[in-house]
Parts: C-alpha cells; sequence; structure tokens
C-alpha cells in the first residue's frame, strides 16, 4: 500500500515536472517577423499584386488603403524583396513589405498568405501616414485597429508623410533601419523647437477623444533620406488633414506653449550681420479673460537665454545698449512669428492647436462647458494679445 | 484541520483586509470611476469614499466583536433566528463564491489579452485553481503566510511601476479642482465605493483574532493601505493619459504601463512585469473569498470536514467563472457584484447590530 503511494508520488512529481518546464504557446522569435514601422498610403497596388491577381488570386475588396510594414531585421536570403534596405548581398537590416486593401487587419492577416513568418506587432515604433490618406479619411478611422489590437503600444509614435509613406520609410543606407531613425529624430525635441513634441497612439487617442483638433509632425523625404518640417493640422471631428503649419509657424508655436523647450532665434543687425540667440529658459503663461461672453487671451513670454553667434566684423565689445537693442529685435522677430501663426490658426484654418482652450478649461471650468462644443469657432474671433521679453543672459565662451 | 486554533494578530488582520480589496478591480477602475464623474476630480471621489467605506468598516466591525469566537455564519442565527439566518447565510456564501469566479475570469481575460494569447482559457485558470486549493486547504496559517510574503512584494513594485509613468504625467490633466463644483464628485463614489469591496472580510476573520479589540484599528489601516493605492493609481492614470484618453481605454491602468518605455532599467517595458504581480493580488482574493465561502458552508451547516467543502465548491466556481460569454457581461458581473456588496455588508450589519442591540444579544462590547 505504502509503495503504491510512493509510486503515485513519484509519477506525481516526474508528471509535474515535464508539464512546468514546458511552455505552453511559446513562439521563437525567430520565427516570427518583428514589424517596427507601420506605412498607410493611399491604395495603389505593388507589381507583385497585380501580377498574382491576374492571375485570379484576389479576393473581394476596395484598394482604399496601402500598408506598408518594415520588418526588421530584413530578409537574409538572396530573394530579393520590392523595397529592401539593400539592394546588394548579405544580411538587410529591414525590409519593408506592402498590401493592398480597404481593412488594416485583413491587409495584415493576408501576409500570411505570402511569408512563411508571422508578423507580430509588439515592438511597433512609428506609424507614418501619408498627408494625401489623411485627407481621404479621418485618422480614427485609419487608426482604429491600432488602438484596438493588444500587441501594438500605446507608446509608438505617430507622423505625417507629405508624399508617399512608404518613400519615409525607406533609406539608401542599408544599415539604416528608417523607423527607428525616425523615433531617433523625434528624441531631439528638447533641442529644437522646431520638432513637435512626440505624439504618441496613447496622447493622439487622448487628442481625438477630446473632441478638439490637433497637429502631428511632418516628414518631407529626399533622395532617400528624411527630414522633419513642420506639422500638419487635423480638424477636430472629423480627424482628417486640414492644412500645414511651416518650420517657422512651428517655431512661433512654442512660444505659445510653456513645455516646449530650446531653439535659436536668428536676426539680423542693422548693418545686416547675422545674430543668433539660444534659448535656455523659457516662461509663458497665457491668460484667459472673461468679461460676460467675452473671451481674451493675453500671452506672456518671457526668455533668458546666450548669444551664440554675433558675425559683426570688425567685433566690437557688446556693451549694454548694444545687446538691449540685440534683445529688442529678438522680441520682435518673435512677436512677428506669433502674429504670423496667429494669423493662419484663426483665420486660415480657424482652428485652436496651441493649446489655448486648456487654459481656459483650468481657469473658467463653467465658461469653457458654455463654448467647448464649438470652440475652434469662437477661437477664431478671439482677441489675442502677447509681449515678448527676451533677455541675453551670457555671451556664451567668447565675450567679442 | 485545527483550523479553529489559528490566533492572527492585528497586522496579519490587515494583510489580509489589503490582499483581499486588492484585486482584479484596479485594473478598470481609473475607467468607471472616471466615466462616471466626467471631471478631472476623480480621486476626490475616491479620497471621499475610502473615508466612507472606513465608517461602514467600522460599524461591521463592532458587529463582530459583540460575538466573540464567532464568525458571520454563527451569530446571524442568535440575532434573527434560524431561518432567516439561513437565507442570509446562504447569499453571503453565494457571494463569496461568484467574487473568487469573477477574480478568475478577469485574470483569464486579461492574461489572454497580453500575456498568453493562444493559451486555453481553461488551462490558464485550471493551474489557478489548483494552487488555490493547495493553499487553503493547509488552512489560515498557511492563507496568511503566504500573504504575508505576496503584499509587500506585489505592492512595492506595483507603486513603483504606477511611478514610473511619470514622464507622462501632466499636472494640467488633473486641473480644474472642482471645476463643475461638488456634484460630479458624489456621481463618482458609486463606483468608488464599489472598488472597496473586501472589507467584508473581517465578518469571519475577526473571530479567529487573538485581540478581536483591535479589529478596528486593523480596517481602518486596511482601508488607509488600500486607499491609498487606488489615489495613486487614479492620479497616475488619469494624469498620464487624461480623462479623455482613457475613456475608450478597456484596461486603462496596463495602458499606462504601456504607454511608455525605458530604456537602461533592466527592463524596457513593464506590463507583463506588472501583470504577472498583479496575478498575485488577483490570486490572494480568489484565495480568500473560496475560503471564506468555505468556512461559511461549514459554519452555516455545522459541516465537519471543511476539506471536502473546498474541493466541492471548485466545479461550481469554474462554471461560474464561465459563465459570462463576453467581457462586457464580465464587467456587468462585477458591477452587480458591487450592488450586492452594498446591500449586503454596508446595511445589513448596521441592521444587524441595531437588532442585536435591542434584543441585547450577543455579549458585552469586546
Amino acid at each position: 500500500m505504502i509503495s503504491f503511494r510512493m509510486c503515485l508520488r513519484v509519477t506525481c512529481a516526474v508528471f509535474i515536472l515535464c508539464i512546468i518546464s514546458g511552455c505552453w504557446s511559446s513562439r521563437e522569435i525567430e520565427d516570427l517577423s518583428l514589424y517596427v514601422g507601420l506605412g498607410i498610403d493611399v491604395g495603389k497596388e505593388t507589381d507583385f499584386e497585380k501580377k498574382i491577381s491576374a492571375q485570379g488570386g484576389h479576393y473581394p475588396k476596395q484598394n482604399n488603403v496601402t500598408a506598408t510594414v518594415q520588418i526588421a531585421p530584413g530578409n537574409s536570403s538572396s530573394q530579393k524583396s520590392q523595397q529592401s534596405g539593400s539592394p546588394s548581398s548579405g544580411k538587410e537590416s529591414y525590409s519593408n513589405e506592402q498590401l493592398t486593401g480597404d481593412s488594416m487587419l485583413q491587409i495584415f492577416r493576408q501576409f500570411a498568405l505570402r511569408r512563411d513568418r508571422p508578423l507580430i506587432g509588439h515592438h511597433l515604433k512609428v506609424i507614418v501616414i501619408s498627408k494625401d490618406i489623411a485627407k481621404k479619411y479621418g485618422l480614427i478611422q485609419l487608426l482604429d485597429f491600432v488602438l484596438r489590437d493588444n500587441d501594438i503600444r500605446p507608446n509608438c509614435l505617430v507622423l505625417i508623410s507629405h508624399q508617399r509613406a512608404v518613400d519615409v520609410l525607406t533609406s539608401d543606407d542599408p544599415s539604416r533601419i528608417p523607423a527607428f531613425y525616425l523615433t531617433g529624430i523625434t528624441n531631439n525635441a528638447y533641442i529644437s523647437n522646431k520638432i513637435l513634441e512626440p505624439v504618441s497612439l496613447a496622447k493622439l487617442d487622448a487628442q481625438m477623444q477630446s473632441g478638439s483638433s490637433f497637429l502631428l509632425q511632418n516628414v518631407l523625404n529626399a533622395n532617400g533620406e528624411d527630414k522633419f518640417s513642420g506639422g500638419s493640422i487635423f480638424a477636430a471631428n472629423t480627424t482628417k488633414f486640414l492644412g500645414e503649419l511651416s518650420q517657422t509657424d512651428l517655431e512661433a508655436l512654442s512660444w505659445l506653449m510653456p513645455k516646449k523647450q530650446g531653439g535659436v532665434i536668428k536676426t539680423y543687425s542693422k548693418e545686416g550681420f547675422t545674430v543668433l540667440y539660444e534659448i535656455k529658459k523659457k516662461k509663458i503663461k497665457i491668460i484667459p479673460k472673461v468679461n460676460g461672453d467675452d473671451i481674451s487671451f493675453h500671452v506672456k513670454a518671457e526668455s533668458e537665454g546666450w548669444l551664440m553667434e554675433d558675425w559683426r566684423a570688425p567685433e566690437e565689445e557688446e556693451k549694454g545698449a548694444y545687446l538691449k537693442e540685440m534683445e529688442n529685435d529678438f522680441a520682435e522677430l518673435v512677436e512677428q512669428q506669433i502674429k504670423q501663426l496667429l494669423y493662419k490658426l484663426q483665420h486660415t484654418y480657424k482652428v485652436d492647436v496651441a493649446g489655448f482652450r486648456d487654459s481656459i478649461r483650468i481657469k473658467y471650468p463653467k465658461t469653457w462647458k458654455k463654448v467647448k462644443g464649438n470652440w475652434d469657432e469662437i477661437f477664431a474671433t478671439i482677441p489675442i494679445t502677447y509681449e515678448v521679453k527676451t533677455s541675453i543672459t551670457n555671451p556664451g565662451s567668447s565675450t567679442e | 484541520m485545527n483550523d479553529s486554533r489559528v490566533k492572527i494578530n492585528t497586522t496579519q488582520a490587515v494583510v489580509i483586509i489589503v490582499n483581499y480589496m486588492l484585486g482584479a478591480g484596479i485594473l478598470t477602475l481609473p475607467r468607471t470611476t472616471s466615466s462616471a464623474v466626467g471631471t478631472p476630480d476623480v480621486w476626490i471621489s475616491i479620497l471621499l469614499s475610502g473615508l466612507i467605506v472606513t465608517g461602514i468598516g467600522l460599524i461591521l466591525v463592532t458587529l463582530c466583536r459583540r460575538f466573540p469566537e464567532k464568525t458571520v455564519f454563527q451569530f446571524t442565527r442568535e440575532i434573527t433566528g434560524r431561518w432567516i439566518a439561513y437565507i442570509l447565510g446562504c447569499v453571503t456564501i453565494l457571494y463569496f463564491m461568484i467574487i473568487s469566479a469573477f477574480e478568475i475570469r478577469v485574470m483569464a481575460d486579461v492574461t489572454g489579452m497580453y500575456l498568453l494569447e493562444r493559451t486555453p482559457t481553461w488551462a490558464i485558470v485550471m493551474v489557478f485553481m489548483w494552487i488555490g486549493i493547495y493553499m487553503i486547504s493547509g488552512g489560515l496559517g498557511v492563507i496568511i503566510r503566504v500573504f504575508e510574503i505576496i503584499l509587500p512584494i506585489t505592492l512595492i513594485i506595483f507603486v513603483m511601476e504606477i511611478l514610473l509613468s511619470n514622464q507622462l504625467f501632466e499636472i494640467s490633466n488633473l486641473r480644474p479642482v472642482l471645476g463643475e463644483g461638488i456634484m460630479p464628485v458624489l456621481k463618482g463614489l458609486k463606483p468608488s465605493l464599489l472598488s472597496y469591496t473586501g472589507y467584508e472580510v473581517m465578518l469571519v476573520i475577526t473571530a479567529y483574532m487573538q485581540d478581536p479589540k483591535k479589529s478596528n484599528k486593523a480596517m481602518t489601516w486596511g482601508l488607509t493601505i488600500s486607499t491609498m493605492v487606488y489615489l495613486i493609481t487614479v492620479v497616475m492614470v488619469v494624469g498620464s493619459l487624461s480623462l479623455d484618453g482613457i475613456k475608450t481605454r478597456t484596461w486603462p491602468t496596463l495602458d499606462l504601463v504601456r504607454s511608455f518605455e525605458i530604456q537602461g532599467l533592466i527592463f524596457e517595458r513593464f506590463e507583463s512585469l506588472l501583470l504577472v504581480i498583479w496575478i498575485m493580488q488577483i490570486f490572494s482574493t480568489f484565495a480568500i473569498t473560496h475560503y471564506c465561502a468555505s468556512v461559511g458552508i461549514r459554519d452555516l451547516f455545522r459541516a465537519k470536514k471543511i476539506r471536502w467543502i473546498m474541493y466541492a465548491l471548485l466545479p461550481f466556481i469554474y462554471l461560474t467563472a464561465m459563465m459570462p460569454k463576453t467581457v462586457f457581461e464580465t464587467f456587468a458581473l462585477g458591477d452587480m457584484l458591487g450592488n450586492v456588496s452594498v446591500v449586503l455588508f454596508a446595511i445589513l450589519p448596521l441592521v444587524l447590530l441595531l437588532i442585536s442591540i435591542i434584543r441585547k444579544k450577543g455579549g458585552k462590547r469586546a
């Protein structure tokens, strides 16, 4: 009897040991395709797809959207994909795969018919959406799958491309993975005020849900290289592309956003020499005023910075009066830029993407409740005054 | 099975209360409360309901202390008579069973979604329940020892992870404070009160306390710790993802942790760690409710062998857990449980206490 129980115990122990060391639904990472970038374009079938459908290999769909997935690392075989990192031999650092359809998930699943390794989205870093598709469909539609998916993390970044998104996700340098490269540039937001604060899916979802218009960073592409320039405005309710802000507008915008740091101001002295000012510290206050039904804003911006470049020749000592003059010049330039920006926002596009809404929401919650519904229209008529003060605290390492 | 001889001290009672209270609810708490409140004042609701629950909890332990060494299933009989006691006892047992089923279900849903996508649900649940029964069959002493290990680990790691999200935190998401007056805060009281279910464990535990006089101290401490954890969670989730951002998220607390990456801190992504840690917490809630239901059946029907009751309950809990067909039904079940708990453990103890005072039942206040 005892030996029987003993036997049972040993069997149990061995059995459990066998089970415990296993893993139920594990999949080897080598057998998966990690996609790190996703491009969304207006539907345009690739050669491959055209040939396949000519043979009857198509399924019922409309060719509305072309999705590009960037898989890293790319194919190691000699088999070449259409958009690969390096056309030469060896292991490629990434490969781009394109498919067309009318549903994101269906497109993704369609890859299972083409590639031996299934796609997984845990490491998606950046989503690039082309301007043209964003004019046709709202972001809330294009990104619905991405927001629902349980693999894709909400910290994935969203960018807007001028031309086709697939071009932005292609680089001439074979060692460079464009998706990582783009995330890297976004991290430079602290050094330049021409880059918008990175917008992750989580933030974007909050903005779309809050019913406010919003800005996303633009990426341009030429000769296989990418550059960040300006931003795209998206309308509040449709979440469709509405218009663009230039680099200079973004600079001006940074003077209305308390969180944004860094940046330079360039002006020309009376003699026509370049003078450059680097912003080190900035204090911005947006003061909303409500008087009955009249809303107005006053923006107070103060900055401290260093005089980092002065092309004046022959060099003279930078004395009080000269610095004062420069300070005024810088402030004037900034005010000029703000004026242009506000004109664009209030008259051309009639949207508030500068965060004025937040200041009134916090200071005057009761008024906000009344104007919330059609804030963008009301914003267009609101008088906004601003004063900018720049002070030079340091001439850098050289006093001349 | 010398279960009744195990005595627990005040700290251990606190550990049990906190372990029971912190369960699956915290994963959805920010969404349920903030959709009811509608303004960023969610945290005030949490704080306020913490205070209210402390009041309710103190009434509950006052009731328990009138009947030293007896669980709720034993002393209700003395207060209300036999038949009502049977009905109340059965309802309470059913409640404990359904709660433990609910916790298992939420655990299975979340793991299925974020950790083990292709593992069948029954396999996840099976392991969970087997380990649970192994632990509770050891009796209260074993449960407490395990809980004392679980609690500090989970709490420290959970709070640390939530605080790591400070890079997303923006204070303007929490402003304005009381911008629309106090009304929204009051609207949020109900869902936040529901998240505090778990103090009812004292109905059973007080009977085993070394020093039942300190049961109100244990209650207060237990609730303070839970309130702090809830408060930190809600403040960080709302402050980082903003009110509009969590409206549509199914599991906002997990999404907060999924919304950032930290390079160079051993892990880059923390959601798996959070889930693994939090599963321990869900496990403890499951185990203690399973145990309470078993104790209930034993005391109500004066059975001898609690171990058989525990095994007999297993299939029922499993079937209940598998009953909700969709995730919406699971959430609905959770809401229903909350509502029942308010009636059963907030209103009823007060009534019982009053009756017992009027009918002069139970000992003088211990």
